[in-house]
């Protein structure tokens, strides 16, 4: 009975050539899709007719390893970026009127003040000048607290971002796994496929982790120390907890959920934005604001001590120029004394009220108290302006860096498995031939049987 | 290379964004007028900005402080060469009176120039600028002449004010036997219970420095020495005790006329450069320190011998005068070589700061010539990228196919 035959090869060469460009159509619609990867229909002999056997999905599996990691390191140097710009900010003297300005203005206070030792109007401009330069450092070092407290509040949301993405992909692992997968499901589950890489991409991004795919279509998520994040459809949360920090109560640390002894892993977080967050908030603003401190403390005590060498209008020795109890940049403060009687000021180097004191103060400026007998005041300062700006250009190169790495690597994941309008046009035409061919078969063994049923008839 | 549609776009786009960043890097360079606009823009070069900066400022208040004491010198040389012709007067007098012709009336009647004389000299060795005393060394507040000779004095013990809450007492006394004006100063060191379980320590310069020991044992009654006949008796009080630094302080004055102290005032000049720009009184007008002539003792002498008709002391005191006004020369001669040190040092600041000019700018400002060279570079590549990105997907096989 070859004319039946022939029908039914020309119904499965029919229906193998529309579900190919129903594939093609896919493709074509999701030609923007970011992340889709795109299918094709294996056309298998199944003699003497035909079958598309197997609906495949053109990706490099290394491929999506090697973008991950650099999404590791794009998410780290983004975040490192964005907040040490806003840092940078705050240190930009390049229109004056920082600290850097107003010490020099201190200095010149104590010199104008050696010039004329009795005179009110100078020690009044001394003290206004101190204050503006006490006050310079408060609003330095608040700026840097509240970047750090900005940052620290980001910290739970991203760890909650980590969970949602977690339980999105052991949620598509379940589904993969009890999906009846040969088929029509097949196109379903290669999307799904796609979903779950995205997720994986996006949470590449905020936190540094190993994976694995499994044999039985499902990944395995683990954490850098080998704790596992998701486990086919099990999932494993992370939680944070406050007052572990050292430097910080109110500073958000992150544990595994499960952990009876919530130990802290912050350690093992070691990339993507959730560790730059970590690195900026204990490790940079940290070193910052201890270097404010340091410059602070060196001028509190400095000034002090030629302070007391001194007498003050009265006669007096000379007491704390600064309030020798708030040796950091959040609370140093001229002492009240001073504040209160101006005439405690202590300019003269003798008790017969000559400016000697005023003098060796404003000289100061130029000693090397800094690094070890290697800087002055002023220009330590300058040293952690500059340092700010190193670590700007460090992290800006770093995140271009990162950027031209992931860009190519996403070129090349999209040359294998992005879409080409100008292919898919090119299979449709084919499928489109092979189509029209079937039919041209169908109608002839239809004729054929016509034929016969005529003859027979 | 497969081309997919994404991959055209990305590239598009991201070759776009890269050009405008120059671009607009560049944009904010030429409207801000600087190289460098954050301390990104060049870590180092904002260091030495800011450091330059300091400089300058340095230079700026240095050049004040040398203009502060240029006028405080031209007043004192004014004042000096004034003094010199009053001095030149009282010796014409003197030569004209030492003659035996001069009857005793001419000579009490030039008594009376001598005498209008000497006014005159002690309102200009009392003389104030900006409302401190010229020549009374580093005590400016005090008027550093008396007009009458003053033997050795040991003032009051001073206690400083607002000094704990000693109730005790503390006196001053003994004969002076220095030859120059000193201020003593005790600091408390250590305070205990009772007076003698107090140590002290003296300084015979105002405070400055200390001299060994570095504490001594005070005793409750009896006078302690300071040094020079000074001495200074403490006695226990009902109730409160000596604290820790509390100061007391005693000015001793060698006889003759000066209040003052041999002590130069100064300011800073350069790094690590104090300028002394007063002249005590002690050196112009005394015979004590560094000064050879008093000069007040000689015109008193010339106004007596006037008044008391003595030719041989007039004759004496011809001599006298003339070295007194070569004492006054030679001041006058070092206000003015301290002025042309002054000269020196400001015309070197200005050099310097010429130079701190140029490097700042050379570091901060933009070379627009440069600049504007690379902004039109920059754009020509902008509008290329846009001319591209408008050819996207214009071009594909769905042209050709019907």
């Amino acid at each position: 009975m070859s004319g039946i035959k022939s029908l039914n090869i020309a119904r499965d060469a029919l229906l193998s050539h529309q579900t190919a460009i129903n594939l093609t159509g896919s493709n074509i619609a999701n030609a923007n899709t970011p992340g889709y990867t795109r299918q094709r229909p294996v056309f298998s002999a199944l003699n003497p007719s035909v079958e598309i056997s197997k609906i495949e999905r053109i990706y490099d599996k290394f491929l999506g390893v090697q973008i991950n990691e650099q999404m590791h390191n794009l998410g780290y140097g983004e975040t490192r970026k964005n907040e040490l710009d806003r840092i940078e900010m705050t240190f930009n003297e390049t229109e004056g009127g920082g600290i850097n300005e107003l010490l020099n203005k201190f200095w010149n206070a104590w010199e104008d003040l050696s010039a004329n030792p009795s005179g009110q109007a100078e020690k009044q401009a001394l003290v206004s000048v101190s204050q503006s330069l006490t006050s310079m450092f408060h609003s330095y070092s608040n700026e840097l607290f509240s970047v750090q407290n900005d940052v620290n509040t980001q910290i739970p949301f991203l760890v909650d971002q980590i969970n949602n993405y977690a339980s999105d992909i052991a949620d598509i692992n379940a589904r993969i796994l009890h999906t009846e997968i040969k088929g029509a499901n097949e196109s379903g589950l290669n999307s799904l496929k796609d979903e779950r890489a995205n997720l994986l991409s996006e949470l590449a991004g905020i936190v540094d982790f190993h994976y694995i795919e499994n044999s039985n279509d499902s990944v395995s998520v683990f954490m850098s120390n080998g704790m596992p994040l998701v486990e086919g459809d099990q999932k494993w949360e992370l939680d944070v907890v406050t007052e572990n920090h050292t430097s910080n109560p109110s500073f958000y640390d992150v544990i595994f959920k499960d952990d009876p002894d919530k130990e802290v892993i912050n350690n093992v977080i070691t990339k993507g934005s959730l560790a730059g967050l970590l690195d900026i908030r204990d490790v940079t603003i940290t070193d910052y604001l201890s270097s404010l401190n340091t410059l602070v403390s060196s001028i509190v005590s400095e000034i002090n001590v030629q302070h007391k060498l001194g007498y003050d209008t009265n006669q007096n020795l000379g007491e704390d120029f600064f309030d020798a109890t708030k040796t950091e940049a959040k609370n140093i403060e001229i002492s009240a004394v001073i504040v209160a009687d101006i005439n405690k000021i202590a300019a003269s180097e003798t008790v017969n009220g000559d400016g000697g004191n005023a003098s060796s103060i404003g000289a100061l400026k130029d000693e090397l108290f800094m690094n070890n007998g290697h800087s002055t005041l002023n220009s330590y300062y300058a040293s952690i302006v500059g340092q700010i700006g190193q670590d700007v250009i460090d992290a800006n190169r770093d995140f271009d860096r990162h950027t031209n790495l992931t860009n190519q690597l996403t070129n090349k994941r999209e040359s294998i498995s992005g879409v080409s309008i100008d292919e898919e046009m090119m299979s449709l035409v084919r499928y489109q031939t092979g189509y029209n061919a079937a039919a041209k078969l169908f109608s002839t063994a239809d004729e054929l049987i016509d034929t016969l049923m005529n003859m027979v008839g | 290379m497969r081309v997919s549609e994404n991959i055209k776009f990305n590239t598009i786009v991201n070759n776009m964004f890269k050009s405008q960043d120059s671009y607009n890097k560049l944009a904010e360079k030429i409207s801000s007028l600087k190289e460098i606009n954050k301390p990104s823009d060049d870590p180092i070069g904002m260091n030495k900005i800011l450091n330059l900066r300091e400089s300058r400022t340095s230079i700026e208040q240095y050049t004040r402080n040398m203009d502060g004491s240029e006028s405080w010198l031209t007043i004192t040389e004014s004042k000096l060469s004034a003094a010199g012709d009053l001095l030149v007067n009282a010796r014409v007098v003197a030569i004209a009176q030492s003659t035996a012709t001069m009857s005793v009336e001419t000579r009490s009647s030039e008594a009376e120039t001598v005498q209008q004389l000497i006014d005159e000299m002690l309102a200009l060795a009392n003389s104030k600028y900006d409302g401190r005393y010229l020549f009374s060394g580093t005590k400016t507040k005090e008027a550093p002449f008396s007009s009458s000779e003053v033997a050795a004095t040991i003032g009051t013990a001073a206690v400083a004010d607002g000094n704990g809450d000693f109730d005790g007492t503390v006196t001053s006394g003994g004969v002076y036997s220095g030859s120059v004006n000193k201020t003593y100063v005790v600091k408390i060191v250590t305070d205990g219970e009772a007076l003698a379980d107090t140590t002290y320590r003296v300084s015979v310069d105002g405070g400055k420095t200390w001299s060994d020991p570095p504490s001594t044992d005070l005793v409750d009654g009896a006078p302690i020495t300071l040094g020079d006949g000074v001495q200074l008796t403490f006695t226990e009080g009902p109730t409160n005790d000596l604290s820790e630094n509390d100061i007391f302080y005693i000015q001793a004055l060698a006889p003759g006329y000066y209040n003052g102290n041999s002590e130069e005032m100064s300011i800073n000049i350069a790094e690590g450069t104090s300028f002394a720009y007063s002249i005590s009184g002690e050196a112009v007008f005394t015979d004590k320190g560094d000064g050879t002539v008093d000069i007040f003792n000689v015109l008193d002498k010339l106004k007596g011998a006037l008044e008391n008709n003595e030719p041989d002391i007039i004759a004496s005191c011809i001599d006298d005068l003339k070295a007194g006004s070569d004492q006054i020369s030679k001041n006058i001669s070092s206000c003015g070589s301290r002025m042309n040190r002054l000269e020196i040092a400001k015309s070197n600041l200005v050099d310097l700061d010429l130079n701190l000019t140029k490097l700042l700018s050379d570091t901060e400002d933009a070379d627009m010539a440069e600049i504007i060279t690379r902004f039109s570079m920059k754009e020509t590549a902008l509008k290329a990228s846009y001319a591209t990105a408008s050819k996207i997907g214009n071009l594909t096989i769905l042209d050709y196919l019907r």
